[in-house]
Parts: C-alpha cells; structure tokens; sequence
C-alpha cells in the first residue's frame, strides 16, 4: 500500500535534527526570499535546501515532488512568455508564436520561487515522522487534543482505504457499474462514498467514548511516554534562522 | 435543530474526532473520483460534511489539518491550507444558518463556497503561480483572458473559477445527500447543544 507520508527512514545528521528546528528553517527558507530585497534569495535558499536534502541522503526520493510541480512550471513559463502582463522585448519566435523576454524572466522567477518552497517543505516532510512533529509541538504548546486529532489522522486513513475497497467490492458484486459512461460513472460515486461516511462517522461516536473512558478531556497537565532529549545545539540553530528570517526582513523595510 | 449561536465553539470530543474521519473521507472521495476516472476531485465532502454536522471552527480545522496531512505527500497543498479553511468556514456557518432544509438551500450554499474558495485561492495562485491553477482547460482560458485584458487577477479569478465551480458545487451537494441520509443519532450527537456529547 502506498504510505501516506514522504517520510524516509535514513540515518543522517538531517534525520537526527529535531522536528521543530525543521520548521523554524522552513519559515526561514520560504519566508526570506519573500523578505529580501534581492532576486536571487529563492535561488539560494533553493540551493541550501537541496545541499540539505542531498546531505539527509533523500535527494532521490525528492524527485516525484518535483517532477509532479514540473509540468504546471513549464505552462507557467509558455504563458508567461507568450502573454506576460509586461510583455515588451521580443526574445525568439517559435512556428509564428512570440516569446517575450519579460514574460520569460517572470517564468523563471515563478520556477525558482515554487522549487524553494517544495524543496524546503520537502526537508521537514522527507526527514521528519509526522508522529514525532506532533508530539514536539505538544510539547512545545500545542493543545493535546489538535495533536491526537493529526496523529489519529495517519492510522485512520490506511483503515478507510480498506474499508473503501470492501465497499467497492460489495457493491460491484450487487452489480453497480463502475465504467462507461461519464454519467454512470457519476452515479457510481455515492454508492461508494456513502457506506464510507457513514462507517466513519458512526465511528466517532464510539471513538469519543473510548476517548473519554481513557481521560482525554482531563485538564490536567498531560505527560509523555518517551522522553526526547533536546540537542543543546538546537535553540542556537532556530535563533540562527530567526534572525536571518528578521534580518531579510529590516534589509527590505531599509532598502 | 439548529444551534442558536453559530459561532459556537463546541471542541468536544465528539467533534474533534469528527476532524479524523473528515479527513479521511476526503481522501476516499478522492480516491473514488480517480478510481472512476472522473474530472472532478471530489476532495472536500470530508470538510463540508464535518461544517455541516459541526459548524464552522470544526470545519476549519477539518479544512486546514485536511491540507496540513496531504501536504506530508504533496508540499504544494501546505500553501492551499487557507482554502480549506476558508470551505470549512463557508460550509459551516451556511449550515447554521440553516441553509440545510433543502435542496434550493443547499444549492445557495453550494455557490457561496464555491466563490469563497475561488475568492481565497485566486490570490494564493497569483503569489504562487502568477495566477495559474494547473488545470488544462483552466490554465487555456488563463491564457486567453490574460491575452485579451492583460489583466492577471481577473484571469487568475476566471481560472479558478471555472475549476471550481463543476467541482465545488458536486461536492457540496454530493455531502447535502448523504447529510440527508445520515441517522438521526449522529446528528443528535452534534445539533442538540444539550450536554449530551459531555462525557465527563
């Protein structure tokens, strides 16, 4: 089955790097750019979160992300080139169509921006479990009840999806039809997803009960199962990426 | 039937676990859509449903945990997270206004979420995108627009729009149906704003 998370089980320094600190790097790469006043911020902020992934030994596994958002980035660049708002200089003609350089440049811009941000979201989603990012962030002040709600998340999926497949088959057997037409097709969509809601959502109920017989709404404060001991390197690392996210930010408000 | 106020924050157990399960039957439509081989995505009967059921701050949340969990496979929906809530929010607070006695109703509820979320997510594709949706025939029109008024915005609202609208009003009258055949239990557990679903 496919696993619901990018997440690649590696050993490297990347790896070993708590969740948060991730995060405060992703604010720091997405953000900066936005902030500084300068063009190439994306370039290199895209180039630092790559080095990274290459470092975490992921690299490969970043691809199908990329080559996914590729498709739409060559139609922005064809647009782009042909329509650009600020379209004026005249690049190169292919078969009778114009491409601007304006137009062009705003492509390229658009490419960089968008493989910055994938990349840095790719460093926290393929180096870090889910599991363990929501149990920082609880830990960090988030409310216990969000932070089951994300982890209950990941394991009820794979079980729906089962359960999805049980329906198809069951209703395939009852001799709904699932091909031709697009109208048939359309009629088969709610004998599918129905039984799925009500499954699911009947389950809640039962769900909350068992919750609620296990203390979930307790007000007391909540303790961990497993200790996560906190490298002392950590705070300095996200400060780092704060005042750099900061100091992108007075360089534009000054320049 | 009808919760009086409807902002009314009710994060009760049996309302946060109806986050999970949102999400996850956003998944499956999306799923079923592909499966089908449908033009549609059919990804957000999860979230309406939940605003249905339990108004717009559980909506949200559906609408934004949704995008936060399907950006761990696809980075680009972290950034459309908004558009999720901005759905959850519009669903859910149409519901308690009581846009869910009937069909004529639900379908006004159907285009105002509709043009929230085109409203919310042309912007995000204009920062992100200079506008386009990656959709074909969404992005053709793009150009044509594009071409013809020289104007991004507009283009980028047609864009979506033109995305959205088949997708977004099928989703919300595809959860409007199955709304109306949930059991009568269920909605208690949500509609009532007695003490029921207090456990403690």
């Amino acid at each position: 089955m496919k696993p619901l998370t990018l997440y690649v089980d590696k050993k490297s320094f990347i790896h070993a790097v708590d969740p948060i600190t991730k995060l405060f790097y992703l604010a720091f790469a997405v953000l900066t750019p936005v902030f500084a006043p300068i063009a190439y911020a994306s370039l290199i902020c895209a180039l630092l979160s790559l080095f990274l992934l290459f470092w975490a030994k992921v690299l490969g596994n970043a691809l199908p992300a990329f080559l996914f958002v590729c498709f739409v980035l060559l139609t922005v660049i064809v647009i782009q080139g042909l329509f650009g708002v600020s379209n004026k200089t005249e690049m190169f003609r292919l078969s009778g169509l114009i491409f601007y350089q304006e137009g062009l440049l705003t492509g390229v811009r658009v490419i960089l921006r968008v493989v910055n941000i994938v990349a840095a979201f790719l460093v926290l989603t393929l180096t870090a479990r889910t599991s363990d990012l929501a149990e920082d962030l609880v830990r960090a002040g988030l409310s216990p009840r969000i932070g089951y709600v994300i982890t209950s998340v990941f394991q009820i999926i794979p079980q729906m999806i089962s359960s999805a497949d049980t329906i198809m088959d069951a209703q395939r057997s009852r001799g709904m039809e699932t091909e031709g037409g697009l109208i048939v097709r359309m009629k088969a969509f709610i004998p599918l997803i129905g039984p799925v809601v009500l499954d699911s959502f009947m389950g809640t109920k039962e769900r909350a009960l068992a919750l609620e017989a296990r203390a979930f709404s307790a007000s007391n404060k909540k303790t961990f199962l497993r200790e996560r001991p906190v490298s002392p390197y950590a705070s300095p690392i996200r400060w780092t990426f704060a005042a750099l996210m900061l100091a992108a930010l007075i360089w534009r408000v000054a320049a | 039937m009808k919760n009086k106020n409807v902002w009314s924050i009710k994060l009760s157990t049996a309302s946060l676990v109806l986050i999970p399960a949102a999400v996850g039957v956003n998944y499956i439509g999306k799923l079923f859509a592909q499966v089908l081989k449908l033009p549609l995505w059919l990804d957000s009967i999860g979230t309406v449903l939940a605003s249905m059921l339990a108004g717009p701050i559980i909506g949200a949340l559906a609408g934004l945990i949704n995008n936060i969990i399907y950006g761990f496979m696809d980075p680009v929906s972290f950034v459309y997270g908004i558009t999720g809530v901005a759905i959850g929010v519009a669903a859910g607070l149409m519901a308690r206004l009581g846009f869910l006695k009937s069909w004529g109703k639900a379908t006004v509820m159907a285009f105002t979420v509709v043009v929230t979320a085109t409203v919310v997510s042309t912007p995000i594709n204009i920062i992100f995108w200079e506008g386009q949706t990656g959709n074909v025939w969404g992005d053709v029109l793009y150009a044509a627009v594009l071409n013809a008024t020289k104007t991004v915005w507009l283009a980028s609202f047609l864009d979506e729009l033109i995305v959205d609208l088949p997708d977004k009003i099928l989703t919300v009258l595809i959860s409007y149906a199955i709304y109306r055949g949930l059991p009568k239990n269920l909605l208690q557990l949500y509609f009532t704003g007695s003490e029921i679903e207090e456990l403690k």
